[in-house]
Parts: C-alpha cells; structure tokens; sequence
C-alpha cells in the first residue's frame, strides 16, 4: 500500500543515502530542519544578548545568529534561507522591539541576497569561505545601513574597518563550524 | 563547493588591507582638528558641545532626562546612565575621535563626534 512505501522510504533515507528518497520525505525533512535552525537562531540570539560582547557600531550586532541563514542556504536552500531570515526578524521585532526588526531584516536580507549573488555569478567557483565572509560582512553592513536610515545622523565611515574585520572572523569562525556538519548533513540526502 | 581556496586568500588580504586603508586614512585626516560632541535627539540636533577639555561634568538633554552623558576633562564624552534595558550606549564607551558615535536607540538620544566648526564645509553634517 502506498502508506506502507512511504514509511518504508522515509525511515531507509537515514541509513542509506543512495536509496530513492521519496520525495514527500524530502521536504518533510527540510521543514523540520528550518524549524530546528530557528530554534537554534533564537538561542544564538540569547546568548549574543546576554554577554557582555564588545560594541562594533551602534545598533550593529556580532550577528552569530546569521550562521543559522548561512546554513539554511547551503542545506536547504534559498526559499528556507528567506524564510529564516523573515522570521528571525519577526522574533526581533517581538522581543527587542520595532526598531531592532527592522534593523534584524535589513542585515539579513542584505546578507542572503548578496550570498545568493555571489553563488549565482560565481557557481562552484567561490568557496564556503569567501560566501560566509561576505555574508558576515553584508548582514553588519545591512544593519548600520538600517541604523543610518532611521538615525540620519550616525553614517560614519569610521565603522568600516571594524565592521569588515570582524565580518572576516565571522565569517571564517562560520566556515570552520561548517566542515563539522557537511558529512552529517550529506547523510540526510537532501542533495 | 569548496570550503576553503588557496585564492580566498587573497580575496580575505584584499578585505583587511582596505579596512587598514580606512582606518589609517580617517586618522590622519581628522586626529589633528579640534573636535566636538553633536547631541542628537530624534534625529534633530539639540546641542554642540566643545571637547576641548575643563571639568568633568554630567549632564542630560532638555528632551529626555532618563539618560545622562559625561564630559571628561581628557576631551572625551560617554553616556553613563539610562534607563534602556540593554545599555549598549554605556558600553560604548567613551567617544572622542570625529566620527565615533553612540546612540540610546530606545531613548532616542545619540552623540556624534564631528569637527569643530570654522569654515563652512558641512562635511560631518548628514542632511536629511
């Protein structure tokens, strides 16, 4: 029967991925991982909250919880990526307020579509290196951005040079995590 | 795809020389002028107050007296208290170099360093 076949495909993809993975299973598993990677963006964005990190720019966050819309990108793919990064501001907007949404949007909107970008133009030919290193630098870039069109009075090119610094070791410190999930995610044959 | 590249070095090299480019440039064009503290609240300019150092002394904008900044007599200025929750605006420390700025984004008040006017180049002002 056609419950039986399903059951029976769903539960091999985890052992093997060469098997034929039916395709509701597939997308089953992506919707679970976007809701565990929104999980995940929200504890980063405690933890980001709760210590005492030093400040970059005004309104500008470290942005670990960008990590989360890098993943979703690679894995997932590039309508999961949008939709974390809508919902992240969504959390932003209820727990830090208005203003920290639209500030939350603006940097991860930047962050995705200039990613999206760089694949697209590039194909296979840009590493996860360079893609997480300029997603960190535009998700900083898109916040003070946020941050000058509602403060008119704070654009500084003095900020520029932290901003790209660090978005280099974000970006670096994202790529290093993501040689440990590569096999695992591989594994799940969403590819 | 690749994670990591021989070439992406130099892409990354490109990225920090530029930053060193940036900051050694501000530097020198603005560390010799006389600076001064804009308080903005709501985007709308309340005061400009001289840097040029005398007494340590607190004080708060007309608009809004839940934040208090501090004038140091080494020619800095740092908001020093609020009642916002997070106190990103303390924890920026002080200010003194054109260009630097902190913000109480929650109470609306922010501080921009900006040259001492002289002349009338508008440079620091940002309109609109």
């Amino acid at each position: 029967m056609k419950d039986n076949a399903f059951k029976e495909n769903t539960f091999k993809c985890f052992g093997q991925p060469d098997e034929i993975i039916h395709p509701i299973s597939k997308k089953i598993i992506r919707v679970v991982l976007t809701g565990l990677l929104f999980a995940a963006a929200i504890v980063l964005s405690i933890a980001e909250n709760s210590l005492q990190l030093p400040i970059l720019a005004p309104g500008v966050k470290l942005g670990l919880a960008n990590v989360v819309v890098m993943y979703a990108l690679f894995f997932l793919g590039k309508k999961h990526a949008f939709v974390l990064t809508v919902l992240k501001a969504l959390f932003a907007f209820i727990t830090r307020g208005p203003v920290a949404g639209i500030i939350s949007l603006s940097g991860g909107l930047a962050s995705v579509i200039i990613m999206i970008l760089l694949s697209i133009i590039f194909r296979d030919k840009v590493s996860y290196l360079i893609l997480s290193i300029f997603g960190a630098i535009t998700h900083n870039l898109g916040q003070l951005a946020a941050v000058s069109f509602i403060y008119t009075n704070l654009i500084a090119l003095v900020h520029l040079p932290v901003l790209l610094v660090s978005g280099v070791l974000t970006g670096a410190a994202t790529a290093v995590l993501l040689r440990f999930f590569i096999p695992a995610v591989n594994k799940l044959g969403l590819k | 795809m690749k994670l990591f590249k021989k070439s992406d070095l130099v892409v990354i090299s490109a990225i920090l020389l530029l930053s060193l480019g940036i900051w050694v440039w501000y530097k020198a064009y603005y560390s010799q002028t006389p600076v001064m503290a804009a308080i903005y609240y709501n985007s709308e300019l309340v005061d400009t107050i001289s840097l040029e150092g005398g007494r340590e002394r607190d004080f708060s904008i007309g608009q809004n007296r839940n934040v208090v900044l501090r004038l140091y007599s080494d020619g800095s200025i740092a908001f020093v208290k609020s009642d916002c929750r997070d106190k990103l605006c303390i924890r920026s420390g002080k200010l003194r170099t054109v260009g630097q700025s902190a913000a109480c984004l929650p109470n609306g008040v922010s501080v921009k360093i900006i040259r001492q006017k002289t002349s009338d180049d508008d440079l620091d002002i940002v309109i609109g």
